[in-house]
């Protein structure tokens, strides 16, 4: 039987952390994704622009009073590499 | 968290921790909950009060909280919406429930005559409407018990006379909004806790 390779946008453990959080929910900001995901906001920078540049996930750039908040979506292109990225998953699980 | 290969079984447990974390917010919507509880209770105890132990010719008067307190939750609930860190697909909903669900309690007492002035029941039928949604939409089941007591109250206070319609309402609210809205926020306060 042959693997299908897993997406290797997805297969990067900050990456995928941050897909899986937004999958759940309609958007998230910045601050917020990175307390959860425990990661540092430069590196966490470096991954939202790559997953945003593949149009996995989309970003809005606005400011509440003078304080500037990024939020993030997931679009449709996301949740498809999403699910494709879990069934591919399933294939290395299954004994 | 640090950039490593993953594992199947590492990335399949990342996936559920992520999607736990997310499905573990818990939104605080307590203010609102205790903002209405009291502006209703005091409405119908001062109706009740004024109807039945006064001569003053409007007893109704107290309802005129409604009015600021329907303002103040639009503002407030635009404002918590453009601050809040995380949005849920149940929060836009959640939202426009409510004020759809207020637009319908105005509307009921701008035609109250053609209702046969029977807008207390029908508005803690409302209540109960958005109290038992809102409950299961928040996994949040004293709000749900709450409007369960709405909708029995109500359906009850359709056999009764206005000035006990009050009084049925402010157990009502008692029930439905100020104790799930205290319960709710000393929730709020031990998942802050919890989370942080």
């Amino acid at each position: 039987m042959q693997y299908k390779a897993l997406d290797p946008l997805l297969h990067s453990q900050l990456r995928l952390a941050v897909m899986s959080l937004l999958i759940s929910m309609e958007s998230a900001d910045f601050v917020y994704i990175r307390e959860q995901t425990g990661s540092t906001a430069g590196n966490l920078s470096v991954q939202i622009e790559k997953l945003s540049t593949a149009g996995y996930i989309s970003v809005e750039k606005t400011f509440v009073g003078k304080k500037p908040k990024t939020t993030c979506k997931i679009t449709n292109k996301g949740v498809g590499a999403f699910e494709s990225y879990v069934k591919n998953l399933q294939q290395y699980l299954k004994p | 968290m640090e950039e490593k290969e993953l594992s199947p079984e590492e990335s399949l447990d990342l996936i559920q921790d992520m999607i736990g974390r997310a499905r573990r917010r818990f939104t605080d919507n307590s203010i609102f909950f205790l903002l209405w509880g009291w502006v209703v209770m005091l409405g119908s105890l001062t109706h009740y009060f004024l109807g039945n132990f006064t001569d003053y010719e409007m007893p109704y008067i107290g309802w005129v909280l409604t009015v600021p307190a329907f303002i103040f939750s639009m503002v407030y609930g635009a404002r918590k919406g453009r601050q809040q860190t995380t949005r849920l697909y149940t929060d836009r909903v959640y939202g426009w429930l409510w004020v759809m669900l207020g637009v319908v309690m105005f509307t009921m007492v701008f035609y109250g005559e053609n209702l046969n002035w029977q807008i207390v029941p029908l508005t803690m039928l409302m209540a109960a409407v958005g109290t038992v949604v809102s409950g299961a939409m928040m996994k949040f089941r004293p709000l749900q018990i709450g409007g369960a007591c709405f909708l029995i109250l109500g359906i009850v206070s359709f056999q009764l006379d206005e000035s006990t319609q009050m009084l049925l309402m402010a157990v009502a609210v008692l029930i439905g909004y100020l104790i799930p809205g205290y319960m709710m926020k000393t929730k709020a306060k031990e998942h802050a806790v919890q989370s942080a």
